[in-house]
């Protein structure tokens, strides 16, 4: 993938070079001031922001730090209270999202705006005219070559222009995003891409699709664009940017140079808090009592043998996407139809379905929590005691709204659910309170013994990831068994006792935690032995 | 990340203050429906608003208030039951041709409710078990049941002695309080009504319907026994219609194979409007008893006002789009 030398000796588009400045550093794009509020809440106050030609400039914070209202400032969908803009050295106003775009601002935002019917080329060039005969019958192989072309600019080469969208992996969906931003350029005159702003690029890209997506910044960068990259992902943030912006609470609290700061004190500027504080220790010892023992568990998409989970243990399962995670969960507590499998719950022999599980005290916290965790049409309380309703109704036949309103406030509180009260609508909450809206109703009985989660702070903010740590292990402290499965790697090793390995829907591995290195963890995912991988450049 | 943020606690409560179109969803049908009246009150001031026109009304529209109230608890859970109609024409048969063999009352009663029990006992297995759309699968039990009904009268009309009087008396008399006189119809439509709210919205039944029709995948995760509870929707619905047929049958003290097919489309019109009177578009079944009144007035005013009977069909059919879209419209700003 030699996609810097494709980029620089690009024959068809020579002119573009030359808006850009090309020496680097020079500031492309400086924000100052920039505040705005809602309904007199502030959401941005006071926000400064320089971006340099030829730097990824990473922008960091929690939920509702305010990363999404200055972008929207920037991309002049939202009205400022109050901003200074200056675009090379000067004053520009962003009123409009076709001002930012004639200012040589382009957004990719993490919901793609593709039309999955119609074809890559037509993707790239949506909203542009199409080369035509007559005006009216569009030269397709004309389309073709020159998305072709906008595509290996960005140094991508496997993507075939004619290909229905839909059928790309999201990875690559993103790449098309990436070169319709980019086609822009050739065809309206005189607005050239300055900066790229790109909210969460990679919250739905695989590891290899994430590499590409790092090769075509470094390309942006190489021809003296900027980059504003928004993420939560510490690793991604280290591997790709120079300087790294920390928002918290509407304001700039800091911004440092990659290589002189570490994700420990990032954390402390986003949240407040130390690194160590985040994965809190565990306080009691594993227990001796099995509290699951599942043995030749098989379904259409997962197989595994044999494992175990004894009393306050909490073990995680890793595994790259695709690898049956999920499904490992979803066979176990029935979501799925199991061929095979002999599930002990403290040493009783059960046959789950969703609603056996929960009657016998096991819990699932699923993975998308709107489309499978929520009623988002119904109130805090309703979906909080929906899978406990049979023990708080008068007699498993009807409602009892005190007890309902008093158990959600009261595990509300246990889990630090910010809401105006039970009565609100869960569509109404914030993503990382709608999360702990899921978790609290696996709190919903007293006697816990398995708690099955998959993903529990995917999309939640530090500080909600925090609580739901603490959470997690009170729960364990209490004896409950808890199986966890997560892509987020430093969480893993920081929670669990012992790791399951899953590669290809089968379970093929089990480790202790303790020394597992976040590479030596991703290896085992990959099949790999750290050696092999060592050799091979840590890719 | 495209939504709107703000910091620390959001602004819910702001957005609980006074908002019109918030307003306007929530109480724009009923304000309708009370406009409706007003014009009906002004332009037949004599006849319209007195008591008896209104239990008039209300025994007009009390067969079909129990269709829709019971049709309400299938679209609660995001169903909804085509063959209500012709499931209430061929229990009017049922009982119809049980009177022909001189069976009493009650036997007619039982197993007319116990062929709507069944005919939604095969909606619910079909659509819950089997997988079938409710759409495709009550549009094919509504082909049967009309046929079966036609088939078991031969086409004709069950009328005359053969009906009890017991029975045909019920659906002509009333409860006698003084000077007026509460139609049994209407007693029992109101029966129905308190029963099919109750059902919905103070048990643990009901509250799981609605989480199904909220989130099918969600409550089947959350423990909720969907596929039962789907089932058993259907049923309520189909007992409904058997009900609805045997008043219709007891009304006109005759069994026509043809006589309740009309019902089906007003009680999901009537459930429609009452959506749009919900904050969330659930149906509700105090939403549904307005919009069951809406038809019935309009019907009852109309033709009072010597409006003809197609024109009628026209001008209901206008009301339930106009209703709907609105609702829609005042959404469509959140």
């Amino acid at each position: 993938m030699n996609s810097l030398s494709a980029v620089s000796s690009g024959p068809v588009y020579t002119t573009m070079t030359t808006a850009v400045d090309p020496s680097p550093g020079t500031v492309l794009l400086a924000v100052r001031h920039a505040s705005k509020s809602y309904n007199g809440v502030p959401a941005l106050t006071d926000a400064s922001l320089e971006l340099r030609a030829g730097e990824v400039h990473a922008l960091m914070g929690e939920n509702g730090a305010g990363k999404s209202t200055l972008i929207k400032l920037l991309a002049g969908v939202l009205a400022p209270d109050r901003i200074e803009v200056e675009i090379q050295g000067r004053p520009a106003t962003l009123h409009s999202p076709q001002a930012a775009y004639g200012h040589g601002l382009r957004f990719i935002h993490q919901e793609l705006n593709i039309v999955p019917q119609l074809s890559v080329a037509e993707n790239v060039f949506l909203g542009q005219r199409y080369p035509a005969w007559f005006g009216t019958l569009v030269r397709w192989r004309t389309l073709n070559r020159r998305a072709r072309d906008v595509l290996a600019m960005l140094g991508v080469h496997h993507i075939d222009p004619s290909e229905r969208m839909a059928r790309l992996s999201p990875g690559d969906q993103m790449l098309v995003s990436i070169a319709r931003a980019f086609a822009g350029d050739d065809s309206d005159n005189g607005s050239r891409a300055l900066v790229y702003v790109m909210d969460e690029p990679t919250a739905a890209l695989t590891g290899h699709e994430v590499d590409l997506l790092f090769e075509v910044i470094n390309g942006l960068k190489a021809r003296g664009s900027a980059v504003l990259y928004v993420s939560h992902r510490m690793e991604e943030i280290f591997r790709i940017s120079d300087r790294i912006t920390v928002m918290r609470d509407g304001r700039v609290v800091g911004t440092r140079h990659a290589a002189d700061t570490h994700p420990g004190e990032l954390i402390r500027l986003m949240t407040g808090r130390t690194l160590q504080q985040v994965y809190p220790p565990r306080q009691t010892p594993v227990g001796e009592r099995m509290r699951l023992t599942v043995r030749n568990l098989r379904s259409h998409a997962v197989r595994a043998d044999a494992f175990d989970l004894r009393e306050g243990e909490i073990v995680g399962v890793a595994g790259l996407n695709g690898s049956g995670r999920t499904e490992l969960l979803r066979a176990l507590v029935g979501a799925d139809r199991r061929l095979s499998g002999e599930i002990l719950l403290d040493g009783r022999r059960v046959s789950l379905t969703p609603a056996m599980a929960w009657r016998n005290g096991v819990a699932f916290v699923p993975e998308e929590r709107r489309s499978q965790g929520l009623v988002l049409s119904r109130s805090v309380a309703d979906n909080i005691t929906l899978p406990g309703l049979a023990w708080l109704s008068r007699g498993g036949m009807l409602i009892d709204r005190g007890l309902e309103r008093r158990t959600s406030r009261s595990l509300g509180d246990t889990v630090q659910l910010k809401m105006i009260g039970p009565d609100q609508t869960v569509r109404e909450l914030s993503g990382g309170n709608q999360q702990k809206a899921v978790f609290a109703r696996a709190l919903t009985r007293t006697t816990r013994v398995l708690l099955l989660l998959d993903e529990p702070t995917r999309g939640v903010d530090v500080g909600a990831k925090v609580d739901l740590y603490r959470l997690i292990r009170e729960l364990s402290g209490q004896g409950a068994a808890i199986l966890m499965v997560s892509s987020d790697l430093p969480e893993l090793i920081g929670m669990t006792d012992r790791i399951l390995i899953m590669r290809q829907g089968v379970l093929v591995d089990e480790v202790p935690t303790a020394g597992l290195t976040e590479e030596s963890l991703l290896s085992l995912c990959y099949g790999e032995t750290a050696h092999e991988r060592s050799t091979d450049g840590g890719r | 990340m495209s939504v709107p943020q703000t910091v620390g606690v959001r602004p819910a409560r702001k957005r609980r203050a006074f908002s019109v179109a918030r307003w306007l969803r929530t109480f724009g049908t009923l304000i309708g429906f009370l406009i409706i009246v007003a014009i009906f009150w002004q332009q037949r001031p004599t006849t319209f608003m007195t008591v008896t026109n209104w239990l008039n009304i209300t025994q007009q529209v009390s067969i079909l208030g129990v269709v829709a109230f019971t049709m309400t608890v299938v679209m609660v859970v995001g169903d909804f039951d085509l063959s209500v109609g012709t499931m209430a024409s061929l229990v009017g048969i049922i009982a119809g041709t049980l009177f022909q063999n001189e069976q009493p009352v009650a036997v007619a009663v039982v197993a007319g409710l116990l062929a709507g029990a069944l005919g939604g006992l095969i909606n619910g297995f079909l659509v819950s078990y089997v997988g079938i759309s409710a759409f495709v699968t009550t549009l094919g039990t509504m082909t049967i049941f009309g046929g079966l009904a036609l088939y078991i009268s031969g086409g004709t009309t069950i009328f005359g002695r053969v009906i009890p009087e017991a029975f045909g008396n019920f659906g002509r008399e009333g409860l006698v309080l003084g000077s007026i006189t509460i139609p049994n119809l209407t007693l029992l439509a109101l029966a129905v009504l308190v029963l099919t709210w109750f059902i919905l919205e103070q048990t643990v039944f009901g509250r799981r319907l609605y989480a199904i029709g909220g989130n099918r995948e969600a409550s089947r995760l959350a423990g909720v026994r969907v596929r039962f509870l789907r089932l058993l929707a259907f049923v309520v619905s189909g007992l409904g219609a058997a009900a609805a047929g045997l008043m219709l049958a007891s009304r006109l003290a005759s069994a026509n194979p043809k006589q309740g097919d009309g019902l089906m489309l007003n009680a999901i019109a009537a459930v429609f409007l009452g959506m749009t009177m919900s904050e969330e578009g659930e149906p509700h079944v105090l939403g549904t008893l307005v919009g069951v009144l809406i038809l019935g007035v309009l019907a009852n005013g109309l033709t009072q006002l010597n409006i003809d009977s197609y024109i009628q069909q026209i001008l209901t059919g206008g009301i339930i789009i106009l209703a709907v879209t609105l609702s829609s419209l005042s959404r469509r700003g959140q």
